[in-house]
């Protein structure tokens, strides 16, 4: 797939891109070529040194080089939302047409969140268990997000720049951090594939090639599959630059038509977003009928970074890390050259919207959604908006300073990505590790599972006792399906971590506690005192104690047994059997259509060497 | 300069502009994150603008700043103004976290200001407010406030014998289901129980015998059912109520049945449970100068001595009030935000509703009580 992919892209950048910003050495790195005309041609080229792109294989070697270390060491494992994601797939792995899980929230429909990511790791731990599954599928969006970054940037840079751009991708400090620390699976895996459909899209509406009209629309089906919020937000951030640089991209001299590129925007957003309703129907039902109303949960990202300079950090100097230096190549360049205009617009607000509750501009923007997506997000899309632009500053650079450049570059990129690898041990999602094995085998044995149970003091580890468990608990880490009135009534998130959340947090444990009849609530797994005195009045009582006490048992006399909840939000048997199969058919669509229809008609132009076309180009001719 | 140029200036404007707007003037998630400040720059050239950042700091925990801004501060270590706050044992003012606070002036002059600070503090158990008449002064051209410390006091060391009832329970084994006690549960009673409709809906009040010679662990369940004999609603009594009763003892009780009226009420239907468990008397807690101020702004007050040796991290106080008939009127509570110390009262003070509290004869309160790895 990734070879049909290049194929065309190195077509692409065949008719649009090549030489457009090759920068004279001598000049500024914060000026464009077409800015300074007047140095001579032969002066490039007897200082220049190889303009060859680095070949994607390298790139990937790269990536593997870095990450399957990392992964097969099962370091995402330690992040916030890891074991949220390989619950919903051992749910999967179970009941693959079933969504409706009773483990968390009394129960809850998996409908509410896209599948894709999580059922591909159910079908792969079918082999190699669920751990590794996870990891064997980040691997893959990483592998897929650096293949899009280089299509992605070669549709505003050279092959050169964009493959630098591409292996930056590997070091990026933001996708090390959702992958690492965030643990944030859907966000990643649905990238990659937006941006390897991107291409797609500015190939059908600038020259209306069906091919590509298909490929996009199943990359993009895909995408959404994978995680909602990328294509809806994603659409703003990077398709509008990509179609701003369709009307403002000339082929062979000429713009495309207003009336074309009007009928073939729409045409692929109706299909697209027609695919995507059907795909995710489930989704959308759920969504309209049960609409996120609870009362906001605080998260540190819509954080002001200034006054709250500790989450500045992790929210901005970790993501960004080294790129931070690149911000004003970012504004000079992507301000001086005309057809980069699109892309920077689309990186200022993303950059914009990622710095969280530093500007209004979240709040403005997004509205009430402020409240209930998480910024760093946004974030991860600024930088890979940005990845075009260090593509090409990485390549002046190198052209004008060489091997100096090559070295402080790489000290750049390691260090970066070394910190936001680093950074889920320095600011741990759980400040203490500890198993929760005997707590699954105390709730799998004499029945103790016929009652439901709460966790205090888990942090992110009650989706893994989740996993182990047959018990269903009233708590869980996906907020947006919660149903239980006294949950969604305040503002805090899990019922483990209540205290980090005040009184909105503890309100919310003491309403769960005080009902605990109503849901079968018999069991408390108290490992950190601080609740003791809630348990203590409200009338729980210590009856077992494990791993050396550190993990006490709390229960309460008369409960009865746990119910089935017989919720309205069940989704009928037709919604499991669509959710079990159209979103990952949705993912086996694009992968045959990217494989099956390839770029004949590019194979001779995606052979000519690109580093000779560059030569044979004016500087600064594209800037007219 | 070129239209690139412009651009450039332009969003590099513009961002900067839009993060000075976004630090002096935070949306509400922001300044919720940053302890709830109006923005950056915070100003103590006010009486109320240098209780406001005092009052910020105590939301942090940053005690040696909020130390560091008293005018007083000569008149006391940092280690007294901290214990003030968090208490010298650990108790419910340890762990709690400031939710919000509310400054009101009182008066000013010139030189000299009264400001009432309400810090409404979060715990594991509930809110409690403190609240503390300031007096702000001012120093050179900013305000800094007068902190009214209060020191707690500290008995002198001795040995207090103590002789307390204490019940054991032999349990069949640790590989036997824990629940099956193999005895009979202690017999409890309801000796009063009556339903009374309230702004916040149905609240079923009563009292709770321990019938038994030996500890019972309790809790009262009560339903609610309609004209057609179907249940509207099942609660439980949570902690409105002392669940630990010793031989005899007698705790109040209060269930809410929020949204309830109670004309939709035809009869309740009441569960006490009770369990045995091991107990014993010990700490032993004195209830004096229990007093009702009258309505309107109607107090259950006194203070709570612990007579045992052992210090107490959290009391909880309830209080049973009956008209003249005897008839159970109201039941109110409060937890105690300071540990009890051995012999050093602490009082309390629950708010009665008014309404109620023109009826109120005779009171009563009984205690609970919490100490980590405690009695169970």
């Amino acid at each position: 797939m990734v070879h049909w992919m290049l194929r065309a892209s190195s077509a692409l950048a065949f008719t649009k891109a090549t030489t457009l910003f090759t920068r004279q050495p001598g000049a500024s790195i914060f000026e464009s070529n077409g800015l300074s005309r007047g140095i001579s041609l032969q002066k490039l080229e007897a200082v220049a040194p190889s303009t060859r792109p680095i070949p994607l294989s390298l790139i990937l070697m790269a990536a593997l080089a870095v990450h399957l270390p990392l992964l097969l060491m099962e370091l995402p494992l330690k992040s916030y939302d890891t074991n949220f994601h390989i619950f919903f797939a051992s749910h999967y792995l179970h009941h693959w047409f079933d969504p409706w899980n009773p483990k968390w929230y009394a129960g809850f429909s998996q409908t509410t969140y896209p599948p894709l990511p999580q059922q591909w790791i159910a079908l792969v731990s079918r082999i190699t268990g669920l751990d590794l599954a996870y990891m064997t599928v980040q691997l893959v969006a990483i592998l897929l997000l650096v293949v899009g970054v280089y299509r992605f940037a070669l549709l505003w840079v050279t092959p050169r720049a964009a493959s630098l751009a591409a292996l930056a991708a590997v070091f990026l400090g933001s996708e090390s951090f959702l992958v690492y620390s965030a643990g944030q699976l859907s966000t990643t895996t649905a990238a990659p594939l937006y941006l390897n459909a991107l291409p797609y899209l500015f190939e059908w509406v600038r020259e209306g090639k069906w091919r590509s009209f298909v490929k996009g629309a199943a990359l993009f089906t895909a995408a959404a599959a994978a995680h909602h919020a990328t294509l809806l937000f994603g659409s703003m951030f990077f398709a509008i630059p990509v179609l701003a640089l369709v009307l403002i991209d000339r082929q062979d001299g000429e713009r495309v038509s207003t009336p074309a590129f009007l009928i073939r925007t729409v045409v692929m957003t109706v299909v697209v977003a027609a695919a995507v309703a059907v795909v995710l129907l489930p989704f959308w039902i759920a969504l309209i009928h049960y609409p996120v109303t609870q009362t906001p949960i605080p998260h540190a990202s819509r954080a002001n970074y200034i006054l709250s300079p500790q989450w500045g950090l992790n929210y901005f100097v970790i993501p960004y890390g080294a790129l931070i230096l690149a911000l004003p190549f970012i504004f000079v360049r992507g301000s001086a050259v005309t057809r980069l205009r699109p892309l920077l617009l689309g990186f200022w607000v993303a950059f914009l919207v990622g710095l969280g509750g530093t500007t209004p501009v979240g709040h403005l923007l997004l509205g009430r959604a402020f409240d209930v997506l998480t910024m760093e997000r946004f974030s991860y899309w600024a930088t890979l908006l940005a990845l075009p632009f260090v593509g090409l500053l990485a390549a002046e650079l190198i052209d004008r300073y060489r091997g100096r450049a090559v070295a402080v570059l790489t000290i750049a990129a390691t260090f970066t990505c070394a910190m936001a690898v680093a950074w889920s041990t320095f600011r741990p999602a759980d400040a203490a590790d500890f198993k929760v094995d005997s707590v699954a085998a105390w709730l799998n044995r004499d029945g103790h599972d016929n009652y439901r149970y709460v966790t205090l003091g888990f942090g992110n580890k009650i989706s893994r006792l989740s996993v182990l468990t047959d018990a269903s608990s009233v708590d869980g880490e996906w907020n947006s399906g919660r149903m239980l009135p006294e949950l969604t009534a305040h503002g805090g998130a899990a019922l483990t971590s209540s205290k980090y959340f005040n009184k909105e947090g503890l309100d919310a444990l003491r309403a769960i506690l005080d009902h605990a009849d109503r849901y079968g609530l018999k069991w408390v797994f108290v490992r950190d005192p601080y609740y003791e005195p809630l348990l203590t009045f409200g009338g729980w009582r210590r009856v077992d104690d494990l791993e050396d006490r550190t993990i006490i048992v709390w229960s309460k006399d008369g409960v009865p047994p746990a119910a089935p909840v017989n919720a309205p939000q069940i989704p009928p048997h037709w919604q499991g059997l669509m959710w079990g199969t159209l979103p990952f058919g949705s993912s086996l669509l694009a992968i045959f259509v990217v494989l099956a229809l390839p770029e004949r008609q590019r194979r001779r132009a995606a052979d000519v060497e690109p580093a000779v076309m560059d030569k044979d180009l004016v500087p600064g001719r594209m800037f007219s | 300069m070129t239209g690139g140029r412009l651009l450039a200036v332009f969003l590099c404007l513009a961002t900067v502009g839009l993060v000075v707007i976004g630090t002096l003037w935070p949306v509400p998630a922001a300044a919720a994150w940053a302890g709830g400040t109006g923005g950056f720059i915070s100003s103590s050239s006010t009486p109320e603008g240098a209780v406001n950042n005092f009052a910020n700091d105590l939301g942090h925990h940053a005690w040696q700043e909020a130390y560091s801004t008293l005018a007083n501060k000569g008149k006391f270590t940092e280690q007294d103004f901290v214990r003030d706050m968090t208490g010298s044992y650990p108790g419910l003012r340890t762990y709690a976290s400031l939710d919000n606070f509310e400054v009101r002036p009182l008066h000013a002059s010139d030189n000299e200001a009264q400001v009432e600070l309400r810090l409404h503090w979060s715990t594991v158990v509930g809110t409690f407010l403190d609240t503390r008449t300031l007096q702000v002064v001012k120093n050179g051209d900013h305000w800094a406030p007068v902190w009214p410390i209060v020191k707690e006091q500290h008995v002198p060391p001795q040995v207090i014998p103590v002789t307390y009832l204490r019940w054991d329970v032999i349990y069949r084994g640790p590989e036997d289901d824990w629940g099956a006690q193999d005895v009979e549960a202690p017999h409890v009673r309801i000796i009063d129980m009556h339903p009374v409709e309230r702004a916040a809906g149905v609240v079923v009040l009563g009292e709770l015998l321990n019938e038994d010679v030996v500890p019972a662990y309790v809790s009262v369940k009560a339903t609610l059912l309609g004209k057609n004999g179907s249940p509207i609603a099942t609660e439980d009594s949570f902690d409105k109520i002392s669940h630990l009763l010793l031989p005899k003892q007698v705790t109040p009780f209060l269930i809410t049945f929020p949204n309830v009226s109670l004309s939709d009420v035809d009869s309740i239907h009441m569960d006490p449970t009770s369990s045995l468990v091991a107990a014993s008397a010990d700490p032993v807690i004195e209830i004096q100068n229990q007093k009702l101020s009258p309505a309107p702004d109607a107090w259950f007050s006194g203070s709570l001595v612990n007579q045992s040796g052992q210090n107490v991290s959290i009391a909880h106080v309830l209080g049973t009030f009956y008209d003249q008939s005897g008839q159970l009127v109201w039941v109110a509570d409060q937890y105690i935000d300071r540990a009890l110390l051995p012999q050093t009262p602490v009082s309390f003070a629950i708010p009665v509703p008014e309404d109620l509290a023109r009826k109120i004869s005779t009171e009563r309160a009984v205690v609970a009580t919490y100490s980590p790895g405690g009695f169970q």
